[in-house]
């Protein structure tokens, strides 16, 4: 792959600059840059390039001097990020350095970051899938928050847009509350997974258990290859199999000769001009020598992530917008949301000792969400919903047998028993109290204001989450499996990692920061398509639908610049 | 173990009756058989000695390599000096202090000296104290977790350095760093021991 264009020192003026190089913000280059314009990625962290820059790709557990464990330094550098329970040696690289990049917070709220090339686009877990009107006449029909302006039907080109370029494996089931992507093969199940799948299908009806929906090759795709079971994807795909910004929207970009990628580039805020009442570009710190400098552009993405976009965006003052770019309605900020985490059981699996399976699939079940989907499954104990992931493997921990020597030794060898786990993630309101605002007193090593999460989960999410415990003990015990175990670790908002929220689109200005087409109201040129834009949370991972919003607000900006009505 | 067995067997030692000074004595010769080149970069001599001689007890070689053979105990200091905090190195030093005061109240001897039944019954004892692990989901322990003993955290790092020393990972664990494909669904004697990645 050809070396990215870095030298940003050439033109200060571009087309169009977009800020961050994520999902959504490689998706914001590569639709822009195809379409002709000169675009400006800004990125706050290194260039991590495809296959170059996967340092430990390749590293088995006795190549690294620790193996997978952290020194003292290395926990003080993720002193937070550490208790998500994802951070080895192997892929720490990749994760924010938390004493650089503090945040403050006022409840418990996990915040992880990606600050490098390709972002959280290198981290993230693949679970790929639409939403459906059931998500998007949510707000609506309950009430909470405020009506989305878009429906299904004005998404759902620009989702089979997406998926035919990103690759998305997985199995149709015509689900009206989980819409069929334009699938690659699918995934294997294995035997126990089938077993549970036929017991928890035959005992209730209406609930289905497929294979993950997932963005990884199943067949090559555009030059990349498919997936080869290595489960090292955390580290950088080599085979680019996975979807990242690193090997599938940047490389894309840069094909066009339009693009240019500028690291170390922390975007302080959006410059913005009174008389046009537009935005005209923004001003960056260098995060390498603290130098402030403004780059133009005709339209600006915001793609930093959810709450670094809007803590940018809540940084850009000015006479016109003093409590923030596009505040008008004082919503900025507001509406913070995750997905509950690490609630359900786990069980045994008496029998199948003389079967396994070979490859690591970094995949695993999926049970979509069955509660509130027609007037049949209501709840009258919680409004929204939840669904499942999980998985059958052969587990066991060898340390728990109470045994020791020669016999042990051998046991321990061999695989240990099958077990299986379905944990849910459900749906979280937007509540005007849960919000993130900026702290003047705690600022960061460049000088800048940090942000104060104040977000809590409340008695609905609380009461879902009852709801998903009770039913994933059910399921797994009438699905014939043993020492059943529910569990609900209470984990804060932040542990989904899908944050979203704070600068919502909506139809009325006065209650929303973003139009339909992820404008901000009152400055159109600037354009908000990562998770700050979401209304509500639906109880589905969030990322693909980041994806279709980008491409299609990029093929909307380019349409209005084009009209010169921007 | 080995000398005092040694010693046993010619009659030197009668019954367990060994005089605290003779066990400090013995524990260099232990230490000093098992593993003549290592300065540990953490462990005391006499702590070293009960972790090399736990390796041994719990993982020892048959026909496939014991803990010692891929250096667990090695790898074990390595990560008290350089993974630990001074907090966590303070309770180990503790607790492994703890272990042994163990063994002499009810064995006579430090565990390093002690012979293999009264190894075993030690070990026993241990076994039956405690909590067991809970499942993980992605990374993290789920439900509520009782405590664990020292013993069986120090069980569970001993098999993580055995499982992912280069020669069990690559030469007696199922290996294959690039599977290329998932087959959900194979017989067992097909692939043998458990995967090692």
């Amino acid at each position: 792959m050809a070396n990215f264009n870095i030298d940003a020192r050439q033109a200060m003026t571009y087309d169009a600059i977009v800020v961050g190089s994520g999902i959504s913000g490689g998706w914001a280059a590569k639709e822009l840059c195809e379409k002709g314009l000169k675009t400006l990625v800004l990125e706050r962290g290194p260039i991590v390039e495809h296959m170059a820059d996967y340092k430990t790709m390749n590293d088995d557990p006795w190549d690294m001097e620790l193996r997978e464990a952290l020194t003292p330094e290395e926990r003080r550098k993720h002193y937070k990020g550490i208790r998500s329970g994802f951070i080895g040696k192997s892929v720490e690289h990749f994760f924010a350095n938390d004493a650089e990049n503090p945040y403050t917070e006022v409840k418990p709220f996990l915040w992880i970051r990606g600050h490098q090339m390709g972002g959280r686009s290198l981290l993230w877990g693949k679970q790929t899938y639409r939403w459906s009107n059931l998500d998007f006449e949510a707000n609506a029909r309950d009430g909470h928050g405020v009506d989305w302006p878009i429906r299904y039907e004005d998404i759902e080109p620009w989702y089979t847009y997406v998926e035919k370029f990103a690759g998305i494996s997985g199995e149709p089931l015509g689900l009206p509350q989980l819409p069929d992507s334009h699938f690659l093969p699918p995934m294997e199940l294995n035997c126990v997974e089938k077993h549970v799948k036929s017991r928890i299908e035959g005992e209730f009806p209406g609930r289905h258990m497929i294979i993950g929906r997932v963005a990884h090759l199943t067949e090559p795709l555009n030059g990349r290859g498919k997936c080869q079971y290595r489960n090292r994807c955390s580290r950088g795909c080599p085979y680019g199999a996975y979807f990242s910004s690193n090997a599938v929207t940047l490389p894309a970009a840069q094909a066009t000769g339009n693009l240019t990628i500028r690291p170390y580039s922390i975007v302080q805020s959006i410059l913005y001009d009174e008389d046009k009442g537009l935005a005209t570009g923004v001003r960056i710190i260098d995060a390498e020598t603290g130098e402030s400098m403004d780059y133009r552009a005709r339209i600006v993405f915001c793609n930093a992530s959810a709450l670094s976009t809007t803590q940018i965006l809540m940084n850009s003052k000015s006479n016109r917008f003093p409590e923030g770019m596009g505040n008008d309605s004082g919503e900025l900020g507001h509406n913070l949301m995750d997905h509950t985490y690490r609630v359900g059981a786990t069980a045994r699996v008496p029998g199948f000792e003389d079967k396994y399976y070979s490859g690591r699939r970094p995949n695993g079940i999926y049970i979509p969400r069955y509660v509130n989907v027609d007037e049949g499954s209501r709840s009258r104990d919680f409004v929204r919903g939840f669904g499942f992931q999980g998985g059958g493997y052969r587990g066991g921990n060898p340390a728990n047998i109470s045994d020791f020597g020669a016999g042990f030794k051998e046991e321990i060898l061999k695989p240990g028993p099958w077990e299986f786990f379905i944990t849910g993630f459900a749906e979280c309101l937007p509540y005007h109290e849960n919000k993130v605002s900026l702290d003047t007193e705690n600022t960061d090593k460049w000088g800048q204001p940090t942000l104060a999460i104040d977000c809590e989960f409340k008695e609905n999410e609380k009461a879902l989450n009852r709801q998903i415990r009770k039913d994933a003990v059910e399921m797994l015990e009438k699905a014939g499996l043993e020492n059943v175990m529910g569990f609900d670790n209470e984990h804060e908002p932040g542990y989904g990692i899908h944050e979203m929220g704070t600068a919502r689109m909506g139809r009325d200005p006065r209650t929303s920061v973003l139009n339909g087409t992820n404008q901000i109201h009152a400055v159109k040129n600037v354009f908000v398509t990562d998770g700050a834009c979401m209304t509500s949370s639906s109880c589905v991972n969030p990322s693909l639908t980041y994806m279709a919003l980008t491409a299609r607000a990029a093929d909307h900006a380019v349409s209005e610049l084009n009209k010169f009505n921007i | 173990m080995d000398r005092r067995s040694a010693l046993k067997k010619t009659g030197l030692v009668a019954g367990a009756a060994l005089a605290l000074p003779t066990a400090l004595s013995l524990l260099q010769a232990c230490q000093n058989e098992k593993r003549p080149d290592w300065t540990p970069e953490f462990l005391s001599p006499g702590e070293a000695a009960l972790v090399t001689a736990l390796v041994d007890t719990i993982l020892p070689r048959t026909e496939t390599p014991g803990g010692l053979d891929v250096k667990a105990d090695m790898f074990m200091d390595k990560v008290f000096a350089r993974v630990y905090d001074p907090e966590a190195r303070e309770a180990l030093r503790k607790e492994l202090a703890a272990f042994d005061a163990r063994c002499v109240a009810g064995q006579g001897d430090v565990f390093a000296a002690l012979g293999d039944t009264e190894r075993a019954s030690v070990l026993k004892a241990e076994e039956a104290a405690g909590g067991k692990f809970n499942p993980g989901v992605w990374g993290t322990a789920v439900g509520e977790q009782e405590p664990v003993s020292f013993y069986r955290n120090l069980k569970s790092m001993m098999i993580w350095a055995y499982f992912s020393s280069e020669e069990i990972g690559k030469n007696v664990l199922s290996y294959d760093p690039i599977p290329g494909a998932y087959q959900g669904c194979i017989p067992l004697s097909d692939v043998g021991n458990r995967w090692s990645l």
